[in-house]
Parts: C-alpha cells; sequence; structure tokens
C-alpha cells in the first residue's frame, strides 16, 4: 500500500483514500456500547475515532469506528487495520515511525491533519506495547 | 434572516436548491475541515476549496498570494462578477475562512449558505459525487486588502492600546487549561492561556444546533449588550488558526454591521510562540 501510495500524484492519491475510506471495517456489536460510552476515543484526532487494540495469543487485533463525516480518519484507520490488523504484535511495534511520510500523506493533509492521524498510529503502537 | 445588517450575504438551502442551474453566474464552493468530504458527496455543481491545499501557501505561513488566488478563480470557472456562495462542514467555519480569503483578495460578491453542509443534507436535499467541469475564467485579483487582517505587531500595539480582542476559542483554551480545542489535534503552542485584556467569546454562541447562525436580537444581546461592543469599535477576533475567527469575524461584520472587525490568522498558534510577548491565563 505505501508503494502504491507513494507512486500515484495526489488526485489519484486522494482517489485511493476515498476507495479506503469506503472500506473501514465494521465494528462488531458487542462493541458499540464502549464506544458510545466513549471508550477507546483517540483524543488527539479532530473527528470521533474509536479505536480498541487487543492483543491476544502475541497477535494485534484492531477494533475501530469512525463516523462517514470524517472520510480522512476514515481511510487512515482502515490503512491501519489493513496494515496491522491481524498482525504479530512485534511486527506492529517494529513498523516504521514515519508512516505518514511513507504513505505520502503529510504534505497532502497538511500538518493540522496529519497530527491527528498520528495520534492514531502512536496509540496503537502504545497499546500494543502495554499489552506485552 | 431579513433583518440582520447585510441580509443579502446569507442565503438559505431553499435559495440555493432554486439557483442550482444557475452556473453563469453562480458559483457553488464548498470548504471543509476534512479534505474528502466534498468528494463523498457535495451539492450539485459545486466547486471544492481546500483551506490547506487551495488557500495556504506551502513554503510561507501565509495565504497563496493575489497571483496564484486568480489563478484559483480562473481554474474553478468564478469571475470577478461571479456571486460566490460558501458552505462546508463544521457550522461553516471553512466556509467563513474561504469567505474571509475571498475578501481579502477583493472578490465582490460572497455569500454564505446559512446551515452550510449540515443542514443540506439534514434536509434531505440531492448531492452528487460528479466533480462539474466549467470553462476556465479570466480573473484579476486585488492585492490583499489588510483592512480585515491583523499581522502579530498590529495585535501587539492594538493590546498595548486596550483594543478591544475578541477570543473564540473554547473557555479551556482561554484560560490556559487547553492548547487546542477539546479533542482536537495539539497544535504547538508553547504557552496556554490568552492575549492580556481579550474577552472571550466562543464562536459557537453565535451558532445554533443547526449550524445556522443565530438571529439578529441573540447576536446583538451578545455582542453589544453583554460584551458592550459597538459597532465603530475598532476589534481584532482570533482563535486557533484564524478559522472559528472566521466566523466570528462573519457574524460582526457582516449580520452585525461592524464597521471594522480584523481577523488575526496567525491566531493562538502564532501568539503562543512568540518570543517576548506577554500572555495572561
Amino acid at each position: 500500500m505505501a508503494d502504491e501510495l507513494q507512486s500515484v500524484d495526489d488526485a489519484t492519491r486522494l482517489e485511493l483514500l476515498l476507495d479506503y475510506a469506503n472500506q473501514l471495517p465494521s465494528l462488531p456489536e458487542r462493541y458499540w456500547a464502549l464506544r458510545d460510552a466513549g471508550i477507546g476515543l483517540v483524543h488527539e484526532c479532530q473527528a470521533p475515532v474509536f479505536l480498541l487494540v487487543e492483543v491476544t495469543g502475541g497477535v494485534v487485533r484492531l477494533r475501530v469506528d469512525v463516523p462517514m463525516e470524517a472520510p480522512t480518519a476514515r481511510s487512515f484507520v482502515t490503512l491501519m487495520c489493513k496494515s496491522f490488523d491481524g498482525e504479530r504484535a512485534d511486527v506492529v511495534l517494529n513498523a516504521p515511525d514515519d508512516v505518514l511520510h511513507q504513505f505520502r500523506l503529510a504534505r497532502l493533509l497538511g500538518m493540522q491533519r496529519a497530527r491527528g492521524l498520528s495520534a492514531i498510529y502512536q496509540r496503537i503502537k502504545r497499546d500494543v506495547r502495554r499489552q506485552l | 434572516m431579513t433583518d440582520y445588517a447585510n441580509p443579502d450575504v446569507l442565503v438559505s438551502t431553499e435559495w440555493v436548491a432554486e439557483n442550482l442551474q444557475n452556473s453563469g453566474s453562480l458559483r457553488l464552493v464548498e470548504s471543509n475541515e476534512d479534505v474528502l468530504l466534498y468528494n463523498t458527496g457535495h451539492v450539485p455543481g459545486s466547486v471544492h476549496i481546500d483551506w490547506i491545499n487551495d488557500l495556504n501557501d506551502e513554503l510561507v505561513r501565509d495565504y497563496v498570494g493575489h497571483t496564484r488566488f486568480a489563478a484559483l478563480c480562473a481554474e474553478k470557472g468564478i469571475r470577478n462578477d461571479t456571486t460566490v456562495v460558501f458552505y462546508g462542514d463544521k457550522s461553516n467555519w471553512w466556509a467563513c475562512y474561504a469567505f474571509w480569503v475571498f475578501k481579502l483578495y477583493g472578490h465582490q460578491d460572497c455569500r454564505i449558505m446559512n446551515g452550510g453542509r449540515t443542514k443540506w443534507l439534514a434536509e434531505g436535499r440531492p448531492v452528487s459525487m460528479q466533480e462539474p467541469e466549467y470553462p476556465s475564467a479570466t480573473y484579476a485579483a486585488q492585492p490583499q486588502d489588510a483592512s480585515i487582517r491583523a499581522f502579530r505587531d498590529e495585535v501587539l500595539a492594538h493590546m498595548k492600546s486596550d483594543g478591544p480582542l475578541v477570543d473564540v476559542r473554547s473557555p479551556a483554551e482561554y484560560d490556559g487549561t487547553l492548547l487546542h480545542m477539546p479533542a482536537y489535534p495539539q497544535e504547538g503552542a508553547l504557552r496556554g492561556g490568552h492575549i492580556p485584556g481579550a474577552r472571550n467569546v466562543p464562536w459557537s454562541r453565535a451558532a445554533r444546533e443547526d449550524a445556522t447562525f443565530k438571529g439578529l436580537a441573540d447576536l446583538e444581546s451578545i455582542y453589544k449588550e453583554e460584551q458592550g461592543l459597538d459597532t465603530s469599535d475598532d476589534i481584532i477576533a482570533y482563535c486557533r488558526i484564524g478559522e472559528r475567527s472566521s466566523h466570528t469575524w462573519f457574524v460582526l461584520t457582516y449580520l452585525l454591521g461592524f464597521e471594522n472587525v480584523r481577523n488575526y490568522d496567525g491566531s493562538w498558534t502564532e501568539w503562543g510562540n512568540l518570543v517576548g510577548v506577554p500572555i495572561e491565563k
């Protein structure tokens, strides 16, 4: 995905992100109460991004929800799920820290938007680390 | 809407729906916080102007300059005499911000669709996924109109002379508890608080739940009666990066008829980082 996002122009990158925004996995019903109670919110993010990180037997599962009104956050969270959901914890922890640059998103989105997305990424790593 | 100081500057969703086909003299512009939102569906015929990618310069912390602004308008099929109607998400913050930038470069006929994207969608009105293409227009932009924009040295002088400053951020940002909006990303100010002497009138007090502006009587009671501001006062409004204060600038200038309101777009991300300037908590 990083290769794909790196190799296209800005307009195509926006189209790819829109595609990702539409591919966000749905949140299993058993997590709805947590989401509705505000648990798992990424506070640094301007959109209400729900993110729960579970590590079982060294495998990372991401439970996520982002409203339709925030397609940029939805697309980034989809990228995170495609990259890390079902992946081994050590792989997640060893993933590069500059993922926004690798996806060529920092310049496209601007500093303000990039900061919120960066917080989502750091939150995944932090929560994985805490559960090991 | 008819009793505001400049009632024509605000148009209703009904008016926009009735004028959708009038792309010859009218251009709808959607401006959002989220760069992808326009592409998920927008008012049919509207063009997208993004506050970062289209209006802000990459290399200087400033707007794109009047030559690039003119090129942007030309590309969107906007002529100097086009009626431009702005709307967007977040109670029209970014619509007001784009409106303000258009005024900065001297565009005559700018309007806001009251209620923005939220109201349009809530009313079940049509949306389109198709990005329209308009013939390129000829546009001549003016150099920036400094009368509606405040720079840091002017803000400092204004503060020293006890000129009215309106801080439109949330109370927690104003008193320094938070450096950014609740639930918003931290945008890198090293000090929390407000410009000494500034009063705190959160932008949201001028808006209703459905994202429309409050009526004239309510707005007068907030800004004139409660805050004691007069339409002839020289006022500077600021927030964090100038978007929420564009909303208040619009309310004061166009809905209440204040004559001298400037938006300090450097706002707290500049003031909270400046070496040697005072703040208040």
